[in-house]
């Protein structure tokens, strides 16, 4: 992982100057949206494929379950070496990837019995693998880093802060033993403990220890003043590692398998029929669904990890019918919401609406004593213009919004009356009943529609210089002829194909 | 032995079996009481004593609403609406302050919003239903956590406690919130009980009750309301995440012991208090278990109780049917191989080698043997299997069977005989009357006469 980096900034540093680097790495805001944009474009690969298998809610169960495995990892890992591995250990990643399929495995076994649907069993699996993992952390695991806050709304606000220092020039590493001049040296009771007594106490005896003995990184020796030139120094947030290994194995994985993966998606069948081996990939998928939530679970905590699964993918369904555009779409609107959601969690949504304002505003309407200044939590925020993005997607999709088909809708509406009009008048033309069926005031009570309406009808068929009126009559114009004839024509070839 | 007697005496016996379980979970949560105070040390201070009725009350109420959610395959909207309710939470006590009925009634209008968009984005788009609760779930939690988080940089600490919604508190409930409990969870079980029909009949067949005239989206709405209650009440205990398996672990285990609507509730209302009650004594044991936690585990003890014994469909039971199946197939093929290897060598004694049974049935070959030389029916004698005497009658009787049952098949039209189901391991003469009989054993000597001159000639 460190060798990765010093490539990846050996790499950048062709083209950007350290400081500018260290300066845009130590904005909060710029690895927020950085570490963000990589889960949603991780989420959007593999949340595209959930979604389309009917899948979605299995990466919810996981988010939670990767719990489990990260508790008993942590665990196994304390008691067996007894010391404590930090969130980004390969062990609890893979014991968390390990949960994430248990749970896919036990929710199979129990739907496999026949006696239980499989909503019910995934909805029986994945509480009880949270329970445990509840029970374990509250019962057993007590002073550590897994406290549950963590656990739902995750930090990503603070990920600049967590580095790893990479040293490029000057590096002098340090190593300060007890005879080194610049040991500090402190005097320390080895007995008092054991035998209850004061340092003051005849009988204590002491010993000479170096609270500041040990390896110094060229980071940690500057900052304790122990070298004089500063070293070129990149602090590299370890968050984005992390992610970007992950978003790479992601991207890897579905370029690599695209075709079987499209494949057992849109027929499992033809799949299964052909060799694909729909399993493996479907426990593949499975593994990697984990191994995303494990890696994103820092950031942005078990459950908001599922937003960037779910909402971005579905907000690109709406969009396009198209497998590699959907793909797209759904990484650029969970980037964009990572991006924004960083602005409305500092109370801007969008650069038009300051939340403040919109609190004073609250405050003066209601009468109400709400504190006026927003800083709320950045994941959660950025779930929030997620979702923001999927509403204008539903409301304006040129194909399925809100807008378009209503639109449509109307249209065809409109396009079935004057048919119906039209077909009615040719209907009656020249025939005995051509006074009584074609009088203009009498005309809406054969479509059983309301004079408003029919005179509305009419209005437009007018305009479109289809019909004509002569005293009370309608007739049709030569225009009018030609329509109704060429639907009527339409009609039977389209009765004909269908038989 | 007809189906016309059956129906009636299995109702009556599976009615009996309902009773006999509610009375057997009755007693182990009565019995659980002085084991728990004895052997576990348990001390039922006032705390454990309201949060144990709480938790009970609440396995009721959410058992009881929860039967439909399981059966209406809607058993992820519980965990949706659950996440659904807390920018509800957030939002009331922005509003009013921390007064748990009003915290409780915002998050049932939230969650109840979450429902109406669930309905709505389906309705409207092509976005199926998982997704749908997917994005409810995430979108309406995430506005509960910013919310929350707001809330938390607020200056006055009232705010202390609201997160316990996420996880679940039990130690925070108190004399009030079991009253508030049990008077919301009556309410819902009016209503639940002036509609039985209409939600019976949406749960079981919605199409039909749209054209018989009931207004089905109302109920659906209505039904999914009562489910968003018995969510609401049991945030505080359960939390956010685990409510979800309180919900639904009691309805599919009492699932599996019934197939009537009404048995079903009333078991799944005993399982969850049976659930909620245990769960809150066990995790007394030692105050860092947590409560919500650990009634979700008994639960899923329940279900998986259920699950292995359930009678008719537990899996036990279905084990134990395949295993019976296994061994009498096995015994009655290895009884007609060796019958037919027997007489085709000569007289009906002679053995046949292992060698040969083994390698034509492989593993069936064993099970079989066993089988019959449990049964007396078969000996081994140095590498090879005879039969004994009896086995031979069985053998020769099964044959026959066999062939009239061929004969049968072939020639039931022509010698007029009553239509049958072919079942080979009835005996034909027991299955037809017997004038038909009769005539089914003539038509068999005749076509063996038949065949014996065509083989001599």
């Amino acid at each position: 992982m460190f060798q990765l980096e010093e490539l990846i900034i050996q790499f950048l540093l062709n083209f950007v100057a350290r400081e500018e680097l260290n300066a845009f790495l130590r904005d909060p805001r710029n690895t927020a949206t950085l570490v963000g944009a990589l889960i949603a474009v991780c989420g959007a690969l593999l949340g595209t494929f959930l979604l389309l298998r009917g899948m979605s809610l299995t990466s919810d169960a996981i988010s939670h379950t990767v719990l489990l495995g990260i508790v008993v990892a942590f665990m196994v890992m304390s008691s067996l070496f007894g010391r404590e591995p930090s969130l980004a250990s390969v062990w609890l990643i893979i014991g968390a990837a390990a949960a994430g399929v248990a749970t896919v495995v036990l929710t199979e076994l129990i739907y496999r019995s026949g006696l239980v649907k499989q909503d019910a069993a995934l909805g029986l699996a994945f509480p009880l693998l949270f329970a445990l993992a509840v029970i374990l952390v509250s019962r057993f695991v007590d002073d550590v880093h897994l406290d549950e806050d963590a656990v739902m709304v995750g930090e990503i606000g603070v990920t600049w802060a967590n580095t790893n220092s990479h040293c490029l020039d000057q590096c002098e590493t340090v190593t300060i033993a007890p005879d080194d001049a610049r040991a500090e040296l402190t005097r320390q009771c080895t007995n008092c403990r054991e035998l209850g007594i004061n340092p003051r106490d005849e009988k204590a005896e002491f010993t000479q220890i170096c609270t500041n003995c040990g390896e110094y990184s060229p980071a940690q020796a500057w900052q304790a003043g122990f070298t004089r030139t500063e070293p070129a120094l990149v602090f590299w947030p370890k968050s984005i590692t992390v992610m970007a290994v992950l978003t790479l194995l992601t991207l890897f994985a579905v370029v690599l398998f695209y075709k079987e993966l499209k494949l057992s998606t849109f027929d499992p069948t033809l799949a299964a029929a052909l060799g694909f081996r729909p399993t493996l990939l479907h426990y593949g998928l499975m593994v990697l669904v984990s191994l995303v939530a494990v890696g994103a679970f820092d950031a942005v905590g078990s459950i908001l990890v599922v937003a960037f699964f779910i909402i971005p993918p579905a907000a690109a369904y709406l969009l396009t019918d198209r497998l590699p555009r959907m793909l797209a779409y759904s990484a650029l609107i969970g980037a964009a919401g990572a991006y924004a959601g960083y602005d409305l969690a500092r109370g801007s949504f969008l650069g038009l609406v300051r939340v403040s304002d919109l609190l004073t505003g609250l405050n003066d309407l209601f009468g109400l004593d709400l504190v006026e200044q927003w800083d709320s939590s950045i994941s959660a925020s950025m779930v929030l213009m997620i979702f923001v993005f999927f509403m204008a997607a539903w409301v304006f999709s040129p194909k399925y919004g809100l807008v378009s088909t209503t639109v449509r809708r109307s249209n065809q509406r409109r396009s079935f009356d004057n048919q119906v009009v039209l077909g009615h008048i040719q209907h009656h033309q020249g025939i005995a009943a051509e006074s009584d069926e074609l009088a203009v005031s009498t005309l809406h009570g054969h479509f059983r529609w309301s004079p408003a309406k029919m005179e509305r009808v009419l209005r437009r068929l007018q305009a479109h210089n289809l019909v004509q009126f002569e005293d009370d009559f309608i007739s049709l114009t030569a225009d009018g002829e030609t329509h109704a004839h060429s639907f009527r024509q339409n009609q039977l070839t389209n009765e004909t194909v269908v038989e | 032995m007809s189906a016309k007697n059956s129906k009636p005496k299995t109702k009556n016996s599976q009615d009996r079996r309902i009773w006999l379980l509610i009375g057997a979970t009755a007693l182990v949560a009565a019995l659980f009481v002085p084991f728990s105070q004895l052997f576990l040390h348990v001390e039922y201070d006032y705390t454990l004593r309201t949060v144990a009725l709480g938790g009970a009350l609440l396995g009721v109420v959410s058992g009881v609403l929860g039967c439909f959610a399981v059966l209406r395959r809607q058993s992820l909207l519980g965990d949706a609406l659950s996440h659904a309710a807390l920018p509800g939470v957030a939002i009331a006590f922005l509003l009013v302050g921390r007064d748990l009925g009003l915290l409780l009634v915002g998050a049932g209008v939230t969650s109840w919003l979450g429902v109406y968009f669930i309905r709505l984005l389906t309705n409207t788009t092509r976005i199926k239903q998982d997704a749908a609760m997917g994005i409810v779930l995430a979108a309406w939690f995430a506005a509960g956590i910013a919310l929350l988080v707001y809330i938390q940089a607020r200056p006055d600490a009232s705010q202390a406690g609201l997160d316990s919604f996420i996880f679940g508190q039990a130690a925070a409930i108190v004399e009030r919130d079991v009253q508030l409990i049990a008077v919301v969870g009556a309410v819902s079980f009016v209503v639940l009980g002036l509609f039985w029909k209409e939600f019976k009949l949406i749960t079981f067949d919605a199409e039909f009750a749209g054209a018989s005239g009931f207004r089905v989206n109302l109920l659906n709405m209505l039904l999914s309301t009562l489910i968003v209650v018995a969510i609401v009440l049991g945030l505080q205990l359960a939390g956010v995440i685990l409510m979800v398996g309180m919900l639904i672990a009691s309805g599919i285990a009492a699932r599996q012991w019934t197939n009537h609507l009404g048995q079903m509730v009333i078991l799944s209302a005993v399982f969850g208090a049976f659930a909620g009650s245990t769960g809150a004594i066990v995790s007394a044991v030692d105050a860092d278990i947590p409560t919500g936690p650990l009634i979700v585990v008994v639960a899923f003890l329940l279900v998986v109780t259920s699950l292995a014994f359930a009678p008719g469909r537990g899996l036990v039971w279905m084990l134990l049917r395949q295993r019976n199946d296994r061994r009498r197939f096995a015994a009655q093929t290895m009884l007609q191989d060796l019958y037919h290897y027997a007489t085709d060598h000569g007289a009906a004694d002679t053995a046949a080698p292992e060698s040969f049974l083994f390698g034509v049935r492989g593993a069936a070959a064993k099970i079989g043997l066993q089988q019959l030389h449990a049964r007396g029916q078969a000996q081994p004698r140095d590498g090879a299997w005879m039969l004994t005497s009896a086995g031979i009658e069985a053998a020769a009787r099964d044959d026959r069977n066999n062939q009239l049952w061929s004969v049968y098949r072939q020639y039931a039209d022509d010698l007029d005989l009553p239509s049958v189901a072919e079942d080979r391991q009835q005996e034909v003469t027991q299955v037809l009357p017997a004038d038909a009989v009769a005539r089914l054993e003539r038509q068999l000597d005749r076509l063996r006469t038949a065949a014996s001159d065509v083989t001599e000639s």
